[in-house]
C-alpha cells in the first residue's frame, strides 16, 4: 500500500500539481491579508474532479506553501504575509534593515523545511499510534473527547472566555441544522429539502474566512499603505554557514517540539507556536538580549516552530477528525469532499490516502525549498500584485466552490449569510475559528451523548478510564482557563488605569 | 475606557438573546422520534442544551456590557452618538461588497454564471479601488472581468464538470 501511494504520488500530474500548489501556496502566504486558508478555500473546487490523491496531494502543497511563504514579506516587509509568521519580523526585519536580507531569507527557507520534515516524521509516527489507541474509544469516550476539545478551544483561543465560548456553541447550534442523528428527524429545515443535510463545512469556512477577509481589505480601500518593498534581494548558497546550521541545531529541535505540541492541540495554530518557541528561544538564549536586533536565532525558532505545527495539527486531524486550527479545518473539509472519513480507521479504510499525504507533504516541503531559494526574485515581485484586482477573482472562485460542494446554487446563499455573520462577530470581537470546531464537535458530541444515554444502564461509565481521565482533564483546564483569563483581565484593567492616568496627566 | 467597549458586549449580546429564545420557541416543533430504538435523550436534549448555554451567555454579555458601561460613566466618560448614517458611510466599500456579493449569488440562477461574475468582478474591482484611481481601472477592470468569467466557466463547467448555471446562456447551448 505504501509503494502504491508513493506511485501515486510520483506520477507526472500529481507532481505537477504538488509543484503548482507549492508555488500558489507561497504567493498567498507571502502576500499579507491572504493566508493558506484562502488559498485552500480558492484552489478547493479544482479538486473536486480529480482523484482523492490528487486533490489531496495539491491541498496539502497549498498549506506547506502558504505556511512558509509568510516569511518574505515579515522579513522585507516587517508585516507577517499569514499568522504564523508573527515572530518572525522581530529578528527577520532587523536583519534585512542591516542588510542580510538574504541571509535571512536563506535561514527562514531552510529551517521552514526541515521543521516541516521534523513535523511529518512525528506525524508518521504517531497517527498510527493514536489511531491505535482511538480504536478504544466507544461513545462515553468520543462524547468526553468533544467536550474536552471544546474546553481546549475556549481556553486557548483569546483573551475572552466567554465570546470563545459563545462562538463555539454558536458553531454547535448551526450543526443542529438537518437531520437529527440516529433517528433522521429534520431539525431547524424550516422545509427546505436543501437543509436536509445541514450546512456544509465547507461553506461555513468559505462564509468565515474568505468573504471576512475580503471586507477586511474592503475597510482599508481609503488608508494609504506605506510600506517599501526591497527587490534587490540575492541568497548566496543557503544564506548562511555550515558552522550556523550546526550552532542551531538544538534551538531548531526544540523549536520543532513547540509547533509540534502547539498543533496537536485543537484551536491555536501556527501563529501561537512562532510565538511561544521565539519567546523560549530568547529565555532560553545565552545571548537573550540581541534578540530583537537581527539575529538567526529568532528566525530560526519562529519558522521552525510554524511549519511544524503543521505536521502536529495533522495528528488530531487524520486520527480522531478533530482539526488543530482553521487550516485543517478545510483540508477536513477537503477530505470529505473526497470521501475520506478521517478517524481510527482511517488506516484500513483510506490507507493509500493517508500514505499520500505524507508522500505530497515530503515532495512539497522539497518543492517549496528548491522553489524559494532560487525563485525569491519572483516571489519578492508578486507582493506588489493588486489586491483589489486579486480578491474578487477569489470571491469568485468562492462561490464556485460553494457551488460544486453539492452542485446547488443554495450553498451560495448561505455562503454570503456566513460571511455576513462572520464579519459582524469579528467587529464584535467574537473569534470565529472556535465557531469551527463547535461545528465539527457538536454532531460528534450529540451522537455518542445520545449513544451513551442508551446505554448507561448497562455499562456502568466507571468502567471506561478514558473517559474519566478525559472528564478530569476538562476540569483542569476550565479551572486554570478561569484562573488565567481572571489574571489576564486583571493586567488589562490595570494597564488601561494606567493609560488613563497617564493621558490625564499629560492634559 | 474605550466608548466601543462596553457596545461591543451589549449589541452583540441583545442579537444572541433574541437569537436563541427564537431557536429555543422552535425546538417543541420538532417531531422526537419514541418508537423502537429511540433513545432516552431525544432530538430535542442537545438543542436545548445549546440554546440554552447561548442564552444564558447572551445575557451574561449583556449585563457584563451593562456593568462596563456604569464604569465608564462614572469615570466621567462621554457617550458618542453615532447615526446609522455615518456607520453606513463610514464602511461603505462593506456594505457595497455585501450587496454586490448578495446581487451575484442572487442572480446567478437566472442570468447565469458567466453574465453575473463579470459584472460582480467589475463592480468589486471598483469598489477595491480608490475612488481617485477608478478612471485609470475602469479598462482594466472590464478586461480582468471578462476574462475571470469566461476562462473560469469554460475550466469548471466545460472541464471540470462543475454544475455552474447557464441562465439566458442556456439558449445558445453555453
Amino acid at each position: 500500500m505504501i509503494l502504491q501511494s508513493l506511485a501515486a504520488v510520483l506520477q507526472p500530474l500529481t507532481i505537477i500539481l504538488v509543484a503548482v500548489g507549492t508555488v500558489i501556496g507561497i504567493i498567498f502566504g507571502s502576500i499579507p491579508g491572504l493566508t493558506a486558508t484562502m488559498a485552500i478555500v480558492m484552489f478547493l473546487p479544482a479538486t473536486y474532479s480529480m482523484s482523492a490523491t490528487q486533490g489531496i496531494s495539491m491541498l496539502m502543497a497549498l498549506y506547506i506553501g502558504g505556511i512558509s511563504g509568510g516569511l518574505i514579506s515579515a522579513i522585507l516587509l516587517n508585516i507577517p504575509g499569514t499568522p504564523s509568521s508573527v515572530a518572525t519580523c522581530f529578528d527577520g526585519s532587523p536583519m534585512a534593515n542591516k542588510g542580510e536580507a538574504g541571509k535571512a531569507l536563506g535561514t527562514g527557507v531552510v529551517f521552514s523545511f526541515f521543521g516541516t520534515l521534523i513535523g511529518i516524521a512525528i506525524l508518521v509516527c504517531l497517527t498510527p499510534m493514536l489511531c491505535q489507541f482511538a480504536l478504544k474509544f466507544q461513545s462515553y469516550e468520543y462524547c468526553a473527547l468533544a467536550i474536552f476539545s471544546l474546553s481546549m478551544v475556549i481556553a486557548l483561543t483569546g483573551h475572552d472566555m466567554a465570546k470563545g465560548l459563545i462562538s463555539a456553541v454558536l458553531g454547535a447550534l448551526l450543526a443542529t441544522v438537518g437531520l437529527a442523528p440516529i433517528d433522521s428527524r429534520p431539525r431547524f429545515t424550516f422545509g427546505l429539502f436543501q437543509l436536509n443535510n445541514g450546512f456544509s463545512l465547507v461553506v461555513l469556512l468559505i462564509g468565515l474566512f474568505a468573504i471576512a477577509e475580503v471586507m477586511n481589505f474592503a475597510e482599508t480601500v481609503r488608508q494609504k499603505q506605506n510600506y517599501t518593498i526591497r527587490e534587490n534581494v540575492k541568497i548566496k548558497g543557503c544564506g548562511f554557514t555550515m558552522r550556523e546550521f550546526i550552532g542551531q541545531i538544538p534551538n531548531m529541535l526544540v523549536s520543532a517540539l513547540i509547533g509540534i505540541g502547539i498543533g496537536i492541540l485543537p484551536g491555536i495554530g501556527g501563529g501561537v507556536s512562532c510565538m511561544i518557541s521565539y519567546t523560549v528561544s530568547k529565555n532560553t538564549s545565552k545571548h537573550r538580549e540581541l534578540y530583537g536586533t537581527g539575529i538567526m536565532d529568532g528566525v530560526v525558532a519562529s519558522e521552525t516552530a510554524n511549519n511544524a505545527t503543521i505536521g502536529g495539527a495533522m495528528i488530531p486531524l487524520l486520527s480522531l477528525g478533530i482539526p488543530g486550527d482553521a487550516v485543517t479545518a478545510m483540508l477536513l473539509g477537503g477530505l470529505q469532499v473526497h470521501n475520506v472519513a478521517p478517524g481510527p480507521l482511517i488506516y484500513e479504510k483510506n490507507g493509500m490516502v493517508v500514505y499520500a499525504i505524507f508522500f505530497a507533504m515530503i515532495l512539497a516541503s522539497i518543492f517549496m525549498l528548491i522553489f524559494m531559494l532560487l525563485g525569491m526574485r519572483f516571489f519578492v515581485k508578486v507582493l506588489r500584485v493588486p489586491k483589489n484586482y486579486l480578491l474578487p477573482i477569489v470571491l469568485v472562485l468562492c462561490g464556485i466552490g460553494a457551488i460544486g460542494n453539492a452542485n446547488a446554487i443554495f450553498d451560495t446563499y448561505a455562503m454570503v449569510a456566513f460571511g455576513l455573520m462572520s464579519y459582524l462577530l469579528i467587529k464584535s470581537k467574537i473569534p470565529t475559528v472556535p465557531m469551527i470546531l463547535g461545528f465539527i464537535l457538536g454532531p460528534m458530541f450529540e451522537q455518542n451523548l445520545r449513544r451513551s444515554s442508551q446505554l448507561i444502564s448497562s455499562d456502568p461509565i466507571m468502567s471506561h478510564p478514558i473517559f474519566l481521565v478525559f472528564m478530569v482533564a476538562t476540569v483542569f483546564v476550565v479551572i486554570f482557563s478561569v484562573r488565567a483569563n481572571k489574571k489576564e483581565a486583571k493586567q488589562a484593567r490595570e494597564a488601561e488605569e494606567k493609560a488613563a492616568a497617564e493621558a490625564n496627566q499629560q492634559s | 475606557m474605550k466608548n466601543k467597549q462596553y457596545r461591543q458586549d451589549i449589541i452583540p449580546g441583545i442579537v444572541l438573546a433574541c437569537f436563541s429564545t427564537a431557536y429555543l420557541c422552535m425546538i417543541p416543533k420538532i417531531k422526537a422520534f419514541t418508537g423502537l430504538g429511540s433513545t432516552p435523550l431525544t432530538n430535542h436534549f442537545v438543542p436545548y442544551l445549546w440554546g440554552g448555554v447561548l442564552l444564558f451567555l447572551s445575557l451574561w454579555l449583556i449585563v457584563r456590557g451593562i456593568l462596563k458601561y456604569r464604569r465608564f460613566k462614572a469615570e466621567g466618560g462621554v457617550v458618542e452618538k453615532t447615526s446609522a448614517k455615518s456607520v453606513i458611510s463610514d464602511k461603505r466599500e462593506v456594505v457595497a461588497s455585501f450587496i454586490a456579493l448578495a446581487l451575484y449569488v442572487g442572480l446567478m440562477e437566472a442570468l447565469g454564471f458567466v453574465i453575473t461574475t463579470i459584472l460582480y468582478t467589475f463592480a468589486q474591482i471598483l469598489i477595491l479601488t480608490p475612488r481617485e484611481k477608478w478612471k485609470k481601472n475602469y479598462l482594466p477592470a472590464a478586461i480582468v472581468a471578462v476574462i475571470t468569467g469566461c476562462v473560469l466557466y469554460y475550466i469548471f463547467k466545460m472541464l471540470l464538470n462543475v454544475l455552474l448555471p447557464s441562465g439566458i446562456l442556456a439558449a445558445f447551448n453555453l
